[in-house]
Protein backbone atom coordinates (compact mmCIF):
# COMPACT_ATOMS: atom_id res chain seq x y z
CA UNK A 1 0.00 0.00 0.00
CA UNK A 2 1.62 3.30 -1.00
CA UNK A 3 1.52 5.80 1.86
CA UNK A 4 2.66 9.20 1.27
CA UNK A 5 5.52 10.03 4.12
CA UNK A 6 4.32 11.53 7.16
CA UNK A 7 5.75 15.49 6.70
CA UNK A 8 5.97 16.93 10.35
CA UNK A 9 3.30 19.22 10.99
CA UNK A 10 4.49 23.67 10.94
CA UNK A 11 6.26 24.93 14.07
CA UNK A 12 3.99 27.73 15.13
CA UNK A 13 4.97 30.08 18.44
CA UNK A 14 1.49 31.64 19.96
CA UNK A 15 1.60 34.25 22.43
CA UNK A 16 -0.24 33.56 25.46
CA UNK A 17 -3.72 35.91 26.42
CA UNK A 18 -5.81 37.98 24.64
CA UNK A 19 -3.86 38.03 21.27
CA UNK A 20 -4.34 33.95 21.36
CA UNK A 21 -7.78 34.33 21.65
CA UNK A 22 -8.07 36.77 18.58
CA UNK A 23 -5.27 34.58 16.56
CA UNK A 24 -7.44 31.34 17.28
CA UNK A 25 -10.89 32.90 16.01
CA UNK A 26 -9.21 33.87 12.69
CA UNK A 27 -7.39 30.43 12.50
CA UNK A 28 -10.88 29.17 12.99
CA UNK A 29 -12.53 31.23 10.65
CA UNK A 30 -10.26 29.23 7.91
CA UNK A 31 -10.94 25.89 8.85
CA UNK A 32 -7.99 25.03 11.23
CA UNK A 33 -8.32 24.64 15.65
CA UNK A 34 -5.52 24.66 18.00
CA UNK A 35 -6.88 23.84 21.27
CA UNK A 36 -4.58 23.70 24.34
CA UNK A 37 -5.34 21.39 26.68
CA UNK A 38 -5.85 22.41 30.35
CA UNK A 39 -2.62 23.63 31.31
CA UNK A 40 -0.68 22.22 28.11
CA UNK A 41 1.78 24.22 26.61
CA UNK A 42 1.77 22.15 23.25
CA UNK A 43 -0.78 21.11 21.00
CA UNK A 44 -1.32 20.18 17.26
CA UNK A 45 -4.50 20.57 14.88
CA UNK A 46 -7.09 17.87 13.88
CA UNK A 47 -5.35 17.44 10.45
CA UNK A 48 -1.50 17.97 11.92
CA UNK A 49 -0.94 21.06 9.60
CA UNK A 50 0.66 23.27 12.79
CA UNK A 51 2.43 22.51 16.17
CA UNK A 52 1.44 25.39 18.35
CA UNK A 53 4.05 26.04 21.10
CA UNK A 54 2.35 28.53 24.06
CA UNK A 55 4.82 31.09 25.03
CA UNK A 56 5.40 34.52 26.94
CA UNK A 57 4.30 37.17 24.74
CA UNK A 58 8.08 39.00 25.32
CA UNK A 59 10.01 35.36 25.04
CA UNK A 60 7.87 34.47 21.28
CA UNK A 61 11.00 35.98 19.73
CA UNK A 62 13.30 33.90 21.15
CA UNK A 63 12.14 30.52 20.46
CA UNK A 64 11.25 32.24 16.66
CA UNK A 65 15.07 33.56 16.90
CA UNK A 66 16.14 29.91 17.76
CA UNK A 67 14.53 28.02 14.98
CA UNK A 68 12.58 25.88 18.39
CA UNK A 69 9.63 27.14 16.40
CA UNK A 70 9.62 28.34 12.93
CA UNK A 71 6.82 30.30 12.99
CA UNK A 72 5.16 32.97 15.62
CA UNK A 73 2.17 35.58 15.68
CA UNK A 74 3.65 38.79 17.62
CA UNK A 75 3.68 42.44 17.95
CA UNK A 76 5.37 44.87 16.72
CA UNK A 77 6.70 46.23 19.98
CA UNK A 78 7.90 42.23 21.11
CA UNK A 79 9.18 42.04 17.60
CA UNK A 80 11.23 45.73 17.74
CA UNK A 81 12.22 45.09 21.58
CA UNK A 82 13.98 41.61 20.73
CA UNK A 83 16.71 43.00 18.00
CA UNK A 84 16.25 40.19 15.89
CA UNK A 85 15.59 39.72 11.93
CA UNK A 86 12.45 38.16 11.54
CA UNK A 87 10.28 37.41 7.91
CA UNK A 88 6.71 39.32 8.62
CA UNK A 89 4.82 37.46 6.54
CA UNK A 90 1.37 38.85 7.23
CA UNK A 91 0.17 41.17 9.31
CA UNK A 92 -3.64 40.97 10.92
CA UNK A 93 -6.08 43.43 11.38
CA UNK A 94 -6.69 42.59 15.07
CA UNK A 95 -4.34 43.81 17.86
CA UNK A 96 -3.32 46.80 16.23
CA UNK A 97 -2.69 49.44 18.64
CA UNK A 98 -0.63 52.69 19.40
CA UNK A 99 3.02 53.35 21.16
CA UNK A 100 2.30 56.44 23.11
CA UNK A 101 4.18 59.17 24.80
CA UNK A 102 1.87 60.01 27.65
CA UNK A 103 2.18 62.42 30.78
CA UNK A 104 -0.11 63.60 33.76
CA UNK A 105 -3.28 65.75 32.61
CA UNK A 106 -2.07 69.27 32.36
CA UNK A 107 1.40 68.51 33.22
CA UNK A 108 3.11 68.50 29.47
CA UNK A 109 5.50 71.09 29.51
CA UNK A 110 7.35 70.46 26.51
CA UNK A 111 6.73 72.28 23.39
CA UNK A 112 6.86 71.11 19.48
CA UNK A 113 10.18 70.68 17.88
CA UNK A 114 11.69 70.80 21.74
CA UNK A 115 14.73 68.73 22.13
CA UNK A 116 15.53 69.03 25.42
CA UNK A 117 16.65 65.89 27.52
CA UNK A 118 13.63 63.83 28.92
CA UNK A 119 12.58 61.45 31.26
CA UNK A 120 10.27 58.46 30.30
CA UNK A 121 9.63 55.29 31.92
CA UNK A 122 8.63 52.50 30.20
CA UNK A 123 8.84 48.82 29.40
CA UNK A 124 9.85 49.35 25.76
CA UNK A 125 13.06 50.98 26.03
CA UNK A 126 14.70 49.87 22.63
CA UNK A 127 11.72 51.86 20.76
CA UNK A 128 12.21 54.48 23.40
CA UNK A 129 15.65 55.16 23.06
CA UNK A 130 16.17 54.96 19.31
CA UNK A 131 12.84 56.73 18.46
CA UNK A 132 13.85 59.81 20.38
CA UNK A 133 17.76 59.58 19.49
CA UNK A 134 16.34 59.50 15.85
CA UNK A 135 15.11 63.10 17.10
CA UNK A 136 18.43 64.56 18.10
CA UNK A 137 16.54 64.22 21.88
CA UNK A 138 18.20 63.01 24.83
CA UNK A 139 16.25 59.85 26.98
CA UNK A 140 16.97 59.49 29.98
CA UNK A 141 14.79 55.83 30.24
CA UNK A 142 13.45 53.97 33.13
CA UNK A 143 12.82 50.35 32.93
CA UNK A 144 9.30 49.03 34.47
CA UNK A 145 7.98 45.64 33.92
CA UNK A 146 4.51 46.75 33.88
CA UNK A 147 1.64 49.20 35.74
CA UNK A 148 3.82 51.93 33.97
CA UNK A 149 1.19 54.66 34.33
CA UNK A 150 1.98 54.42 37.89
CA UNK A 151 5.35 56.14 37.24
CA UNK A 152 3.99 59.77 36.76
CA UNK A 153 1.81 59.52 39.53
CA UNK A 154 4.47 58.82 42.08
CA UNK A 155 6.92 60.95 40.79
CA UNK A 156 9.09 58.63 39.25
CA UNK A 157 9.10 59.97 35.95
CA UNK A 158 7.51 62.86 34.33
CA UNK A 159 6.52 60.93 31.02
CA UNK A 160 5.55 57.45 30.14
CA UNK A 161 6.07 55.51 26.92
CA UNK A 162 3.46 52.57 26.37
CA UNK A 163 0.96 51.28 24.39
CA UNK A 164 -2.31 52.57 23.96
CA UNK A 165 -5.29 50.47 22.77
CA UNK A 166 -8.58 52.50 23.87
CA UNK A 167 -6.85 54.96 26.24
CA UNK A 168 -8.99 53.96 29.38
CA UNK A 169 -6.72 53.11 31.46
CA UNK A 170 -4.41 56.34 30.49
CA UNK A 171 -7.79 58.29 31.31
CA UNK A 172 -8.49 56.24 34.63
CA UNK A 173 -5.41 57.68 36.00
CA UNK A 174 -5.39 61.04 35.17
CA UNK A 175 -2.89 60.79 32.19
CA UNK A 176 -2.96 61.97 28.60
CA UNK A 177 -1.22 61.28 25.47
CA UNK A 178 1.20 63.77 24.17
CA UNK A 179 1.93 62.10 21.42
CA UNK A 180 0.85 59.12 19.14
CA UNK A 181 5.11 57.95 18.28
CA UNK A 182 4.08 54.51 16.16
CA UNK A 183 1.16 52.47 14.85
CA UNK A 184 2.03 49.07 16.13
CA UNK A 185 0.30 46.11 14.51
CA UNK A 186 0.39 42.23 14.86
CA UNK A 187 2.05 39.69 12.53
CA UNK A 188 2.53 36.09 11.13
CA UNK A 189 6.53 36.14 11.45
CA UNK A 190 9.16 33.42 10.14
CA UNK A 191 12.40 32.75 11.41
CA UNK A 192 14.65 33.03 7.89
CA UNK A 193 15.79 29.64 7.89
CA UNK A 194 12.73 28.10 8.25
CA UNK A 195 11.02 30.34 6.12
CA UNK A 196 13.55 29.05 3.58
CA UNK A 197 13.70 25.30 3.88
CA UNK A 198 10.01 24.96 3.99
CA UNK A 199 8.93 28.45 1.98
CA UNK A 200 6.06 26.62 -0.08
CA UNK A 201 4.49 24.81 2.80
CA UNK A 202 4.75 28.24 4.62
CA UNK A 203 3.53 29.95 1.87
CA UNK A 204 0.42 27.79 1.40
CA UNK A 205 -0.47 28.39 5.27
CA UNK A 206 0.17 32.53 4.49
CA UNK A 207 -2.14 31.84 1.19
CA UNK A 208 -4.63 30.08 3.88
CA UNK A 209 -4.86 32.28 6.31
CA UNK A 210 -4.80 35.68 3.89
CA UNK A 211 -7.31 33.65 1.43
CA UNK A 212 -10.30 35.55 1.72
CA UNK A 213 -8.36 39.21 2.45
CA UNK A 214 -10.28 39.47 6.04
CA UNK A 215 -8.30 42.85 6.67
CA UNK A 216 -5.27 40.86 6.31
CA UNK A 217 -2.33 42.24 4.56
CA UNK A 218 0.57 41.22 2.92
CA UNK A 219 3.49 41.85 5.06
CA UNK A 220 7.29 41.94 4.87
CA UNK A 221 9.56 41.58 7.27
CA UNK A 222 11.02 43.21 10.85
CA UNK B 1 30.76 31.44 47.59
CA UNK B 2 34.25 33.07 47.69
CA UNK B 3 35.06 35.95 45.08
CA UNK B 4 37.43 34.00 43.19
CA UNK B 5 34.85 30.70 43.24
CA UNK B 6 32.26 33.09 41.04
CA UNK B 7 34.85 34.18 39.13
CA UNK B 8 35.80 30.44 38.03
CA UNK B 9 32.41 29.63 36.96
CA UNK B 10 32.34 32.74 34.37
CA UNK B 11 32.67 32.09 31.01
CA UNK B 12 33.31 34.31 28.63
CA UNK B 13 30.25 35.35 25.84
CA UNK B 14 31.68 33.58 22.36
CA UNK B 15 33.88 31.12 24.15
CA UNK B 16 33.51 27.52 23.85
CA UNK B 17 35.33 24.41 25.10
CA UNK B 18 34.90 20.69 24.58
CA UNK B 19 36.52 17.97 25.82
CA UNK B 20 38.13 14.28 25.23
CA UNK B 21 35.08 12.36 23.42
CA UNK B 22 33.45 15.15 22.29
CA UNK B 23 36.99 16.64 20.87
CA UNK B 24 37.52 13.33 19.39
CA UNK B 25 34.81 13.70 17.43
CA UNK B 26 34.37 17.08 16.48
CA UNK B 27 38.58 16.51 15.16
CA UNK B 28 37.52 12.99 13.17
CA UNK B 29 34.66 14.92 11.81
CA UNK B 30 37.22 17.74 10.84
CA UNK B 31 39.49 15.00 9.26
CA UNK B 32 37.03 13.38 7.03
CA UNK B 33 36.21 17.00 5.83
CA UNK B 34 39.67 17.58 5.19
CA UNK B 35 40.27 14.28 3.41
CA UNK B 36 37.44 15.36 0.94
CA UNK B 37 38.94 18.96 0.25
CA UNK B 38 42.27 17.59 0.11
CA UNK B 39 40.78 15.03 -2.61
CA UNK B 40 39.44 18.09 -4.67
CA UNK B 41 43.07 19.85 -4.74
CA UNK B 42 42.83 21.90 -1.65
CA UNK B 43 45.44 22.67 0.88
CA UNK B 44 45.27 23.69 4.21
CA UNK B 45 45.92 27.66 5.39
CA UNK B 46 46.40 28.39 8.97
CA UNK B 47 45.47 32.41 9.61
CA UNK B 48 46.86 34.19 12.47
CA UNK B 49 44.37 34.61 16.11
CA UNK B 50 44.55 38.45 15.65
CA UNK B 51 45.34 41.35 13.01
CA UNK B 52 45.36 44.77 12.50
CA UNK B 53 41.92 46.53 13.12
CA UNK B 54 42.03 48.88 10.69
CA UNK B 55 43.38 46.40 7.51
CA UNK B 56 39.35 45.09 7.56
CA UNK B 57 37.71 47.73 8.96
CA UNK B 58 35.96 49.37 5.42
CA UNK B 59 34.94 45.86 4.91
CA UNK B 60 32.63 45.46 8.18
CA UNK B 61 29.12 46.26 8.27
CA UNK B 62 27.63 47.57 11.73
CA UNK B 63 26.62 44.35 13.61
CA UNK B 64 29.50 42.39 12.18
CA UNK B 65 31.92 45.28 14.00
CA UNK B 66 29.96 45.62 17.33
CA UNK B 67 30.69 41.46 17.48
CA UNK B 68 34.57 41.82 16.98
CA UNK B 69 36.90 41.19 19.66
CA UNK B 70 39.27 44.10 20.30
CA UNK B 71 42.44 44.78 22.06
CA UNK B 72 45.41 47.15 22.26
CA UNK B 73 48.82 46.14 21.86
CA UNK B 74 51.61 47.14 22.84
CA UNK B 75 52.45 50.01 20.57
CA UNK B 76 49.35 51.27 20.91
CA UNK B 77 47.54 49.79 17.79
CA UNK B 78 43.88 48.54 17.98
CA UNK B 79 43.72 44.85 17.11
CA UNK B 80 41.20 42.55 16.09
CA UNK B 81 40.55 38.75 16.93
CA UNK B 82 39.56 36.67 14.15
CA UNK B 83 36.00 36.74 13.66
CA UNK B 84 36.14 35.49 10.09
CA UNK B 85 38.32 33.38 8.63
CA UNK B 86 37.65 34.53 4.73
CA UNK B 87 38.82 38.06 5.85
CA UNK B 88 42.33 36.97 7.22
CA UNK B 89 42.74 34.32 4.59
CA UNK B 90 41.98 36.98 1.68
CA UNK B 91 44.51 39.11 3.97
CA UNK B 92 47.08 36.48 4.34
CA UNK B 93 46.94 35.38 0.49
CA UNK B 94 47.14 39.04 -1.00
CA UNK B 95 50.03 39.80 0.95
CA UNK B 96 52.00 35.72 -0.35
CA UNK B 97 50.50 34.98 -3.60
CA UNK B 98 51.77 36.16 -6.98
CA UNK B 99 49.67 35.75 -10.89
CA UNK B 100 51.71 32.43 -11.42
CA UNK B 101 50.77 30.82 -8.13
CA UNK B 102 47.20 31.38 -9.65
CA UNK B 103 44.64 29.36 -9.37
CA UNK B 104 45.07 27.89 -5.35
CA UNK B 105 42.59 25.72 -3.71
CA UNK B 106 42.83 26.85 0.03
CA UNK B 107 40.98 25.18 2.50
CA UNK B 108 40.62 26.26 6.35
CA UNK B 109 39.55 25.06 9.58
CA UNK B 110 39.65 26.69 12.87
CA UNK B 111 38.34 28.64 15.75
CA UNK B 112 36.60 31.89 15.40
CA UNK B 113 36.08 34.38 18.22
CA UNK B 114 33.32 37.15 18.15
CA UNK B 115 30.63 37.97 20.69
CA UNK B 116 27.63 36.74 21.01
CA UNK B 117 24.93 37.77 23.27
CA UNK B 118 23.67 35.76 26.27
CA UNK B 119 21.00 34.54 24.75
CA UNK B 120 22.37 33.15 21.27
CA UNK B 121 24.24 30.62 23.34
CA UNK B 122 23.09 28.10 21.02
CA UNK B 123 24.04 29.44 17.94
CA UNK B 124 27.18 27.98 18.00
CA UNK B 125 29.17 29.81 15.44
CA UNK B 126 32.77 29.10 17.36
CA UNK B 127 34.27 27.05 14.66
CA UNK B 128 34.54 27.20 10.68
CA UNK B 129 35.61 25.04 8.11
CA UNK B 130 35.49 26.47 4.40
CA UNK B 131 37.48 26.42 1.32
CA UNK B 132 38.27 29.69 -0.97
CA UNK B 133 39.31 29.28 -4.86
CA UNK B 134 41.68 32.12 -5.80
CA UNK B 135 41.97 33.13 -9.08
CA UNK B 136 39.39 30.65 -10.98
CA UNK B 137 36.59 33.61 -12.65
CA UNK B 138 33.52 32.47 -13.85
CA UNK B 139 31.16 29.44 -14.00
CA UNK B 140 33.91 26.92 -13.56
CA UNK B 141 34.63 28.25 -10.08
CA UNK B 142 31.46 28.89 -9.28
CA UNK B 143 30.43 25.34 -9.52
CA UNK B 144 33.58 23.86 -8.25
CA UNK B 145 32.85 25.38 -4.94
CA UNK B 146 29.53 25.02 -4.85
CA UNK B 147 29.90 21.13 -5.80
CA UNK B 148 32.61 21.29 -3.05
CA UNK B 149 29.99 21.99 -0.62
CA UNK B 150 27.14 19.88 -1.90
CA UNK B 151 29.28 16.84 -1.48
CA UNK B 152 31.15 18.08 2.05
CA UNK B 153 27.44 17.94 3.34
CA UNK B 154 26.24 14.90 1.52
CA UNK B 155 29.12 12.93 3.11
CA UNK B 156 28.00 13.59 6.50
CA UNK B 157 25.21 11.65 8.34
CA UNK B 158 23.20 14.99 7.87
CA UNK B 159 19.52 16.06 7.08
CA UNK B 160 19.40 17.05 3.47
CA UNK B 161 20.22 20.38 3.00
CA UNK B 162 18.91 23.04 0.02
CA UNK B 163 20.84 25.23 -1.37
CA UNK B 164 19.31 28.75 -1.97
CA UNK B 165 21.57 30.40 -4.99
CA UNK B 166 21.13 34.34 -5.64
CA UNK B 167 23.53 36.94 -7.46
CA UNK B 168 24.75 39.95 -6.13
CA UNK B 169 25.98 41.18 -9.43
CA UNK B 170 22.27 41.21 -10.29
CA UNK B 171 22.14 43.45 -7.19
CA UNK B 172 24.96 45.69 -8.12
CA UNK B 173 23.33 45.85 -11.83
CA UNK B 174 19.99 47.12 -10.41
CA UNK B 175 20.86 49.07 -7.31
CA UNK B 176 24.66 50.10 -8.08
CA UNK B 177 23.83 53.71 -8.98
CA UNK B 178 22.75 54.43 -5.48
CA UNK B 179 24.40 55.63 -2.65
CA UNK B 180 26.04 53.44 -0.13
CA UNK B 181 22.93 54.02 2.68
CA UNK B 182 20.31 54.03 0.12
CA UNK B 183 21.92 50.56 -1.50
CA UNK B 184 22.07 48.96 2.09
CA UNK B 185 18.47 49.88 2.62
CA UNK B 186 17.47 48.13 -0.24
CA UNK B 187 19.96 44.79 0.44
CA UNK B 188 18.15 44.62 3.71
CA UNK B 189 14.73 44.87 2.70
CA UNK B 190 15.31 42.14 -0.40
CA UNK B 191 17.00 40.30 2.46
CA UNK B 192 14.67 40.18 5.03
CA UNK B 193 11.64 39.56 1.94
CA UNK B 194 10.02 42.85 2.57
CA UNK B 195 7.80 43.54 -0.15
CA UNK B 196 5.72 45.97 0.49
CA UNK B 197 8.51 48.27 2.18
CA UNK B 198 10.66 47.35 -0.92
CA UNK B 199 8.22 48.44 -3.38
CA UNK B 200 7.91 51.64 -1.26
CA UNK B 201 11.31 51.87 -1.28
CA UNK B 202 11.37 51.46 -4.75
CA UNK B 203 8.78 53.89 -5.53
CA UNK B 204 10.60 56.68 -3.63
CA UNK B 205 13.44 56.79 -5.32
CA UNK B 206 11.50 57.21 -8.60
CA UNK B 207 11.11 54.04 -10.03
CA UNK B 208 7.79 53.85 -11.58
CA UNK B 209 4.80 51.40 -10.79
CA UNK B 210 5.26 48.99 -13.12
CA UNK B 211 9.24 48.89 -12.62
CA UNK B 212 9.09 48.81 -9.04
CA UNK B 213 6.42 45.78 -8.93
CA UNK B 214 8.93 43.98 -11.10
CA UNK B 215 11.97 44.18 -9.24
CA UNK B 216 9.85 43.51 -6.04
CA UNK B 217 9.05 39.47 -8.00
CA UNK B 218 12.27 39.41 -9.05
CA UNK B 219 13.85 39.93 -5.82
CA UNK B 220 11.47 37.88 -4.26
CA UNK B 221 11.86 35.00 -6.89
CA UNK B 222 12.22 31.81 -4.91
CA UNK B 223 12.06 28.63 -7.43
CA UNK B 224 13.69 26.85 -9.86
CA UNK B 225 16.31 27.40 -12.56
CA UNK B 226 13.83 26.76 -15.37
CA UNK B 227 12.24 30.13 -13.34
CA UNK B 228 15.61 31.93 -14.47
CA UNK B 229 15.02 31.49 -18.25
CA UNK B 230 11.24 32.45 -18.03
CA UNK B 231 12.06 35.70 -16.27
CA UNK B 232 15.07 36.71 -19.47
CA UNK B 233 12.20 35.88 -21.89
CA UNK B 234 9.52 38.15 -20.45
CA UNK B 235 8.39 41.17 -22.01
CA UNK B 236 9.22 43.24 -18.92
CA UNK B 237 12.60 41.79 -18.16
CA UNK B 238 13.75 42.76 -21.85
CA UNK B 239 12.55 46.29 -21.02
CA UNK B 240 13.05 46.86 -17.45
CA UNK B 241 16.80 44.89 -17.23
CA UNK B 242 20.10 46.71 -18.73
CA UNK B 243 22.81 44.03 -20.10
CA UNK B 244 24.33 43.53 -16.43
CA UNK B 245 21.31 42.55 -15.01
CA UNK B 246 20.51 40.12 -17.79
CA UNK B 247 24.31 38.69 -18.01
CA UNK B 248 23.93 37.78 -13.72
CA UNK B 249 20.27 35.90 -14.54
CA UNK B 250 21.80 34.26 -17.84
CA UNK B 251 24.95 33.18 -15.74
CA UNK B 252 22.70 31.67 -13.18
CA UNK B 253 20.99 30.26 -15.52
CA UNK B 254 24.32 28.26 -16.93
CA UNK B 255 25.11 26.98 -13.18
CA UNK B 256 21.24 25.43 -12.45
CA UNK B 257 22.25 24.31 -15.99
CA UNK B 258 25.32 22.13 -15.00
CA UNK B 259 23.72 21.30 -11.91
CA UNK B 260 20.56 19.79 -13.94
CA UNK B 261 23.03 18.03 -16.02
CA UNK B 262 24.40 16.26 -12.90
CA UNK B 263 21.20 15.34 -11.55
CA UNK B 264 21.47 17.47 -8.27
CA UNK B 265 19.49 20.14 -9.02
CA UNK B 266 16.69 19.07 -6.33
CA UNK B 267 18.81 20.57 -3.51
CA UNK B 268 19.58 23.51 -5.46
CA UNK B 269 16.92 26.46 -5.85
CA UNK B 270 17.07 30.33 -7.14
CA UNK B 271 16.40 32.60 -4.46
CA UNK B 272 17.30 36.23 -5.58
CA UNK B 273 16.41 37.36 -2.48
CA UNK B 274 20.29 35.98 -1.92
CA UNK B 275 21.98 38.93 -2.42
CA UNK B 276 25.16 38.02 0.21
CA UNK B 277 25.18 38.59 3.27
CA UNK B 278 28.56 40.26 2.82
CA UNK B 279 29.15 43.41 1.29
CA UNK B 280 32.45 42.12 -0.99
CA UNK B 281 30.15 39.71 -2.57
CA UNK B 282 30.17 40.38 -6.59
CA UNK B 283 29.03 37.20 -7.80
CA UNK B 284 26.77 34.13 -7.06
CA UNK B 285 25.93 34.07 -3.46
CA UNK B 286 24.60 31.06 -1.69
CA UNK B 287 23.54 29.60 1.64
CA UNK B 288 22.54 26.10 2.79
CA UNK B 289 19.86 25.62 4.83
CA UNK B 290 18.59 22.46 6.72
CA UNK B 291 15.63 21.68 8.51
CA UNK B 292 15.82 22.01 12.56
CA UNK B 293 18.04 24.54 12.26
CA UNK B 294 17.93 28.33 13.33
CA UNK B 295 20.17 29.55 10.33
CA UNK B 296 22.32 28.55 7.59
CA UNK B 297 24.53 26.15 7.85
CA UNK B 298 27.05 26.98 5.68
CA UNK B 299 27.56 30.19 3.45
CA UNK B 300 29.24 31.31 0.35
CA UNK B 301 30.42 33.91 -2.83
CA UNK B 302 32.11 35.05 -5.49
CA UNK B 303 34.23 38.00 -4.13
CA UNK B 304 36.32 39.54 -7.10
CA UNK B 305 37.67 43.01 -5.74
CA UNK B 306 38.38 41.04 -2.08
CA UNK B 307 41.82 40.18 -2.40
CA UNK B 308 42.70 43.60 -4.16
CA UNK B 309 41.42 45.63 -0.66
CA UNK B 310 44.52 44.04 0.12
CA UNK B 311 47.00 44.40 -2.41
CA UNK B 312 46.48 41.24 -4.86
CA UNK B 313 43.74 41.30 -7.46
CA UNK B 314 42.60 37.38 -8.11
CA UNK B 315 38.43 36.91 -8.85
CA UNK B 316 38.50 34.94 -5.78
CA UNK B 317 34.74 32.52 -5.00
CA UNK B 318 34.59 30.29 -1.60
CA UNK B 319 32.14 28.75 1.25
CA UNK B 320 32.43 28.19 5.01
CA UNK B 321 29.98 26.15 7.20
CA UNK B 322 30.01 26.53 10.53
CA UNK B 323 31.27 23.16 12.17
CA UNK B 324 29.63 22.83 15.30
CA UNK B 325 26.08 24.06 14.33
CA UNK B 326 26.90 20.87 12.24
CA UNK B 327 27.58 18.87 14.71
CA UNK B 328 24.58 19.13 16.33
CA UNK B 329 22.75 18.41 13.30
CA UNK B 330 24.31 14.71 12.73
CA UNK B 331 21.91 12.09 12.70
CA UNK B 332 24.29 9.07 13.30
CA UNK B 333 27.49 10.58 14.59
CA UNK B 334 28.51 6.59 15.69
CA UNK B 335 30.58 6.64 13.29
CA UNK B 336 33.04 9.97 14.48
CA UNK B 337 32.74 8.49 18.23
CA UNK B 338 35.78 6.57 19.62
CA UNK B 339 34.99 3.25 18.97
CA UNK B 340 36.32 1.12 22.05
CA UNK B 341 38.03 1.68 25.10
CA UNK B 342 41.61 1.41 25.26
CA UNK B 343 42.87 -1.77 26.37
CA UNK B 344 45.11 -1.94 29.70
CA UNK B 345 48.44 -3.69 29.12
CA UNK B 346 49.01 -3.66 32.78
CA UNK B 347 46.66 -6.14 33.83
CA UNK B 348 46.16 -7.90 37.10
CA UNK B 349 49.47 -6.43 38.24
CA UNK B 350 48.62 -3.29 37.90
CA UNK B 351 50.10 -2.22 41.32
CA UNK B 352 53.32 -3.82 40.60
CA UNK B 353 55.29 -0.82 39.94
CA UNK B 354 58.75 -3.19 39.50
CA UNK B 355 61.06 -2.17 36.81
CA UNK B 356 59.88 -5.90 35.02
CA UNK B 357 56.38 -5.08 35.37
CA UNK B 358 56.08 -1.33 33.84
CA UNK B 359 58.64 -2.70 31.04
CA UNK B 360 56.58 -6.23 30.32
CA UNK B 361 53.36 -3.50 30.02
CA UNK B 362 54.82 -1.61 27.64
CA UNK B 363 56.31 -4.12 25.72
CA UNK B 364 52.32 -5.01 25.65
CA UNK B 365 50.99 -2.02 24.80
CA UNK B 366 53.07 -1.45 21.50
CA UNK B 367 52.16 -5.09 20.55
CA UNK B 368 48.80 -3.66 20.51
CA UNK B 369 49.19 -0.57 19.32
CA UNK B 370 50.95 -2.43 16.36
CA UNK B 371 48.46 -4.35 15.33
CA UNK B 372 45.68 -1.23 14.95
CA UNK B 373 44.80 -1.12 19.08
CA UNK B 374 44.52 1.31 21.48
CA UNK B 375 46.59 0.36 24.50
CA UNK B 376 47.08 2.26 27.99
CA UNK B 377 49.96 1.19 30.57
Amino acid sequence: MNRAPKVAPLTIALPKGRLLDRFNEHLASRGITISFEDRKLIAEDDSHKLRGFLVKNTDLPVYVHHGIAGLGVCGEDVLYESGYDFFRLLRFSFGNTRMCLAARAGANGRKENDTSRLAVATKFTRFTRDFFQARGIPVEIIKLNGSVELAPLLGLAPYIVDLVETGSTLQANNLTIVEELEKIGVYLIANPAYYKFHFRRVDELVNLLDEHGGGITRGGAT
Amino acid sequence: MTKRARSLLRIPQGTEAFYLEEAYRHRKLTLHIEEIMYRWGYLPVQTPVFDFFEVYEPLFSGTDERNIYRLIDREGDLLMLRSDITLFLARQMGMVLTEEDLPVRACYFDTILRHQHAEDISKNEFFQAGAELIGRPGLRGDLEIVLLMHEVLTSLPLPECRYHVGSHALFEACFGHLEPAEKGRIRHLITVRDRSELAEELHMRGTGEQGARFLCELFMLIGEGSDLAQIARSGASRRLLAGPAENAIRHLQSVFDVLTELGVENFFRVDLSEVGRQPYYTGIVFQAFMDGMDDSVASGGRYDSLLSTFGFSAPSVGFSMMLRKLETALTDGSRYNVQEKPISATGVTSEDDSMESVAQAHRKAQEIRRRGGSATL
